[in-house]
């Protein structure tokens, strides 16, 4: 009697369109039980409803914000995901998102009038080779070390917090801004493009776009992501092929590191407009789920990051408006991700009940 | 099916929305606090304000508060929907809104701002501080009364001026009531974590500290602990007696009562100017309240006369000569330090040891 | 109180639910199963014991339901991952931010409140010691708990067959199913102790330690735990050691401030951080070491064959 009464077994020849019904599925769970919270605290199910799915959408400046979110989750995920595919567990995104909001911040900070072209190049590439080399330490300590990424990266994410806030109240701080933490505010020639006026939109939604095409691209066109997926899925075909699990640590982690680097720019470049203590309301950890709740699929992932954005923005419209606390959309997160993984099952696997007839012939064939 | 709902909510809302629009015009006023709002702490003194508010209005204001509001980029969401749902008042309960808040000003010439501690002001844009530095003041007499180990220990959150000044100004005050005393500083570096606030707080009670300063603690964890530890604490924000009914030497409270109220007025009456308001013991923004029964009366006349000092500006907390740690003189004998050093402070003064948190 | 008693005490009373959740965590690892949701699993375990002891006075009874509540959300990451195939590190954070919600939702109307401590436990004789009297024995019952718990694991894990199938399961499940366990059930009670575990160490730090809740109480304590297992190299004795060593290092960094030393607090602060990263670098370096006492299918979905 060691059996589940049930057996599950792989779907084959990929799940085709049934692969939309997990998230599909994810969604609608989510909202009956955001429906059922909210009325349970006495808002109005339909107007909490309204307020955190349908508000975003209905301002052009609401709308903004739901891109403008969209553009970091977008970027971090797509990258991330190439390394989950791999099995490489990068969950250091929040804290390489810092390193690059340092990064992108020391040519404004230091040439704080200047309104030269290179500018926002400059803080582009400081800032990705800040978020990479971040990354980099939890590659070499697993490459030389053995070292698990997961726990590494997770520390790490605490040690940029603890970095940042040292540089903010010391060596980049404002030296007029009466000493609080913070640094002087960018020059124009530091802040990205809007690209609508009216809202805070700005290119990095255009970024993030590239990236999903690049991702596209390197899972489904491309000799190397062919190769770390597989190094994934039977690490010794690859190695047999050539691929080591080396280049697939180094490549999924510094990939990583650049797109959460960058996405870190583009928060000081964009909405915040200087360097300060919050620069990320947890989209390293954010981007984690909407890698998943992709499929670790690039155009999964688009889908994912914008439904994530939704719910943030719809969580604060919500706060404010309907008065639904904060931690209801923190629920929500949750229940979103629970009842995709949930769902998931039923979209990659087969499951059935095991008849008592072929239970009884099983054990027979156990016995022999 | 779930289409057909949403579409139907849609309209409802829609509905409900112009309706409330059409019935009635009272003035939406919006708050943002960084933490959430309890009993006692930062979050609640404002409550406090907006309740003021309600109450002196009535049914001609509609309060809107959202609390725990990130300091990062999300703060300006919240307030363009307060100003979406109708604002035409704002008050931002933080620092970490600066920023956001004067864009938000400059967007909205329309809507009036008050925001907590900044330094920046528009015509829409005004900004307040408390002067807590004077009720630390006052704690600090007390606590270089009371205190027989000769040992005060504070556990403060972050070196921002605001913070280092209040620093400052328990260090003076204790000297001047118990020039022996040592003071040991722990910063947490955090606003918020509670269990590490109160190991600071039996780590500097080791050290011999008999008086805790509990500098910008929004929950009672340090006055909890010297409770337990039968020592006494000056704590912010809030009175928090009633946590440490034995430990508690006073509560430097803020009372923004009155200060959002005329606010309100203002903006309601079109006479709102963005002005800098600092607020000490003369206009009642800070309060020391809960004063430990233990003090005798010559101890309490004494530091009411302070108070009164203060209040009538015949005293002043940081006045010369005042030198810093190094030596350096900061004001001259005769004059008192103006207020953009007080509201900069980087430096600690003479009598203190250790330094500031790079 | 003395510097040496307040180090102790200190130490101990900041280590105590690291160490119980901990051990909860290198139970469920053991088994195979990585919960990545011990942050949310301990917030809502504070916040279930809290209600419990302000609204009844009862301690036990509040740890017993703080254990409870994590439990049932380690239950719905166990189904999660052991019966809906759902990746662990995914699941894990799914979870965890799930209960990290429910924890500030239910825990809304008791903001900022407090509880009186819980009554501490003096060891007859013992706790009548000069300095080591109250820096180690006089403290809630839970405090000795806990280094009991440890060496009773490590016996489990070390002499006992519960031991054996628990460690055969996270080295090769094929094994354990093969020679006639339930796979499946081994790891779903390895969770639930971990959740339980993890409930109880919440409920120290609202009702024993900080005897107070407020959103955020757990301040990232969730995820030195995970760490600490890898610390501990997956031995219940090491894990211990280890949680102490953190206890101290937190302690120390406060100490090292009150007395004025100079060193930046960010770097104080990131100590403990840094440590954990050598100490899994070193730990690891020694291939052989780590894969005797690493559970080879941790993280791994196993599905059973027909």
């Amino acid at each position: 009697m060691t059996r589940t009464p049930w057996t599950i077994e792989p779907r084959l020849g990929g799940a085709g369109r049934s692969v939309l019904i997990a998230p599909v599925a994810a969604m609608s769970v989510t909202v009956l039980i955001g429906a059922a919270i909210t009325s349970s605290l006495g808002v109005s199910p339909l107007r909490a409803l309204y307020f955190l799915y349908i508000a975003p959408f209905s301002t052009l400046f609401n709308f903004g914000e739901v891109l403008l979110k969209t553009a970091p989750l977008l970027l971090i995920a797509q990258a991330l995901a190439i390394g989950f595919r791999a099995k490489i567990w990068n969950v250091g995104g929040e804290g390489q998102l810092i390193l690059g909001a340092i990064g992108g911040s020391l040519l404004p900070i230091f040439f704080n009038d200047s309104d030269s072209m290179l500018m926002l190049p400059g803080m582009i590439a400081l800032g990705m080779t800040c978020g990479m080399l971040w990354a980099a330490i939890a590659a070499w300590l697993r490459v030389r070390f053995n070292a698990n990424e997961i726990l590494v990266t997770l520390m790490l994410n605490s040690i940029a917090l603890q970095l940042l806030y040292y540089l903010v109240s010391g060596p980049l701080r404002d030296s007029t801004g009466y000493n609080f933490p913070q640094s002087v505010q960018f020059p124009d020639s530091a802040m990205l493009p809007l690209l609508i006026t009216g809202t805070r939109l700005n290119a990095s939604l255009l970024v993030g776009l590239a990236a999903t095409a690049f991702a596209w691209f390197f899972v489904e066109r491309s000799m190397i992501g062919y190769k770390l997926e597989v190094g994934g899925a039977a690490p010794n075909a690859a190695r047999y092929a050539g691929f080591s699990e080396t280049h697939a640590v180094w490549l999924s982690l510094l990939i990583g590191g650049a797109a959460a680097g960058l996405a870190g720019v583009f928060e000081v470049a964009g909405p915040l407009g200087q360097l300060q203590r919050v620069v990320s309301p947890g989209y390293g950890f954010a981007a984690i789920i909407v890698a998943f709740l992709g499929g670790l699929n690039p155009l999964g992932i688009l889908f994912a990051a914008v439904f994530v954005a939704v719910i943030f923005v719809g969580g604060d419209i919500s706060q404010t408006s309907a008065g639904v606390p904060y931690a209801v959309n923190t629920i929500l997160q949750g229940v979103l991700l629970v009842s995709y993984i949930a769902a998931r099952l039923f979209v990659d696997y087969r499951v059935r009940l095991r008849a008592p007839l072929r239970f009884e012939r099983a054990q027979l064939q156990w016995r022999h | 099916m779930a289409n057909r709902k949403i579409l139907a909510c849609l309209a409802v809302t829609i509905g409900l929305l112009s309706a409330s629009v059409a019935r009635a015009d009272p003035v939406k006023a919006g708050f943002i606090t960084p933490s959430p709002i309890a009993d006692v702490g930062w979050a609640h003194q404002i409550d406090l304000g907006r309740q003021a508010i309600e109450k002196e209005f009535g049914d001609k204001v509609k309060t809107i508060v959202v609390d725990k509001v990130q300091e990062g980029p999300d703060a300006a969401r919240v307030m363009n929907q307060m100003i979406t749902d109708g604002a035409k008042f704002i008050v931002l309960g933080s620092f970490g809104y600066f920023n956001d808040g004067l864009r938000a000003a400059k967007q909205h010439p329309e809507v009036d701002f008050i925001h907590a501690s900044g330094y920046k002001q528009t015509a829409n844009f005004g900004t307040f501080t408390a002067r807590n530095y004077e009720g630390f003041y006052l704690g600090g007499l007390a606590a270089g009364m009371v205190t027989k180990s000769h040992t005060i220990g504070i556990v403060a959150a972050f070196a921002i001026p605001e913070v280092v000044a209040e620093v400052n100004a328990i260090a003076i005050a204790v000297h001047k009531t118990d020039p022996k005393a040592q003071i040991k500083i722990v910063w947490i570096n955090s606003w918020f974590d509670p269990p590490k606030e109160q190991e600071a707080a039996r780590a500097l009670i080791s050290q011999g500290a008999d008086v805790l300063f509990s500098l910008h603690q929004d929950t009672p964890s340090v006055v909890n602990v010297a409770e337990a530890e039968h020592v006494r604490v000056v704590n912010t924000s809030s009175d928090m007696s009633k946590y440490g009914p034995n430990a508690v030497l006073a509560s430097v409270t803020n009372d923004w009562t009155r200060y959002f109220v005329d606010s309100f007025r203002a903006a309601m009456d079109g006479t709102f100017k963005g002005v800098d308001t600092r607020g000490g013991l003369a206009s009642g923004m800070v309060k020391v309240t809960a004063w430990s029964k233990d003090l005798s009366a010559e101890q309490k006349a004494t530091i009411s006369q302070a108070e009164a000092d203060l209040a009538s500006s015949k005293a002043h907390v940081f006045a010369g000569p005042l030198r810093d740690q190094d030596g350096k003189v900061r004001a001259e004998a005769g004059s008192n330090l103006p207020d953009q050093e007080i509201f900069g402070m980087n430096w600690l003064v003479e009598g203190l040891s250790g330094s500031l948190p790079k | 109180m003395e510097t040496l008693t307040f180090v102790l005490s200190g130490t101990v009373i900041a280590a105590t639910p690291l160490l119980i959740a901990a051990l909860g965590e290198l139970a469920a690892e053991k088994s195979g199963v990585l919960n990545l949701s011990i942050e949310g699993m301990m917030s809502l375990g504070a916040v279930a014991a809290f209600i419990v002891v302000k609204n009844t006075g009862d301690y036990w009874l509040g740890v017993f339901i703080g254990g409870v509540a994590a439990m049932l959300l380690a239950a719905l990451f166990a189904v999660i991952v052991l019966f809906l195939l759902g990746n662990q590190v995914a699941s894990g954070l799914a979870v965890g931010i799930l209960g990290g919600g429910m924890a500030a939702l239910i825990g809304k109307p008791y903001e900022s409140a407090t509880v009186p401590p819980m009554p501490s436990f003096p060891i007859p004789i013992l706790s009548h010691a000069p300095v080591i009297g109250r820096g180690l024995f006089d403290h809630v019952l839970l405090v000795y708990m806990a280094p009991a718990i440890a060496v009773l694991m490590w016996w489990i894990f070390k002499s006992t067959k519960v031991g054996l199938v628990l460690r055969a399961t996270g080295e090769s499940p094929e094994t354990t199913h093969a020679i006639g366990y339930n796979v499946l059930v081994v790891r779903f009670l390895s969770v639930l102790f971990g959740g339980f575990m993890a409930g109880i160490a919440g409920a120290f730090i609202s009702i024993a330690s900080a005897t107070l809740w407020s959103d955020g109480l757990i301040a990232g304590r969730g995820w030195i735990v995970v760490a600490l297992v890898v610390f501990g190299a997956w031995r219940a004795e090491r894990v211990a050691l280890g949680a102490y060593l953190f206890g101290a290092a937190t302690i120390g960094q406060l100490l090292v401030q009150s007395i004025g030393v100079e060193v930046p607090s960010q770097l104080l602060t990131s100590v403990p951080y840094i440590a954990t990263i050598v100490a899994i670098a070193l730990l690891s370096m020694d291939g052989k070491r780590i894969r005797l006492n690493a559970p080879v299918s941790l993280g791994r979905v196993y599905r059973e064959a027909h």
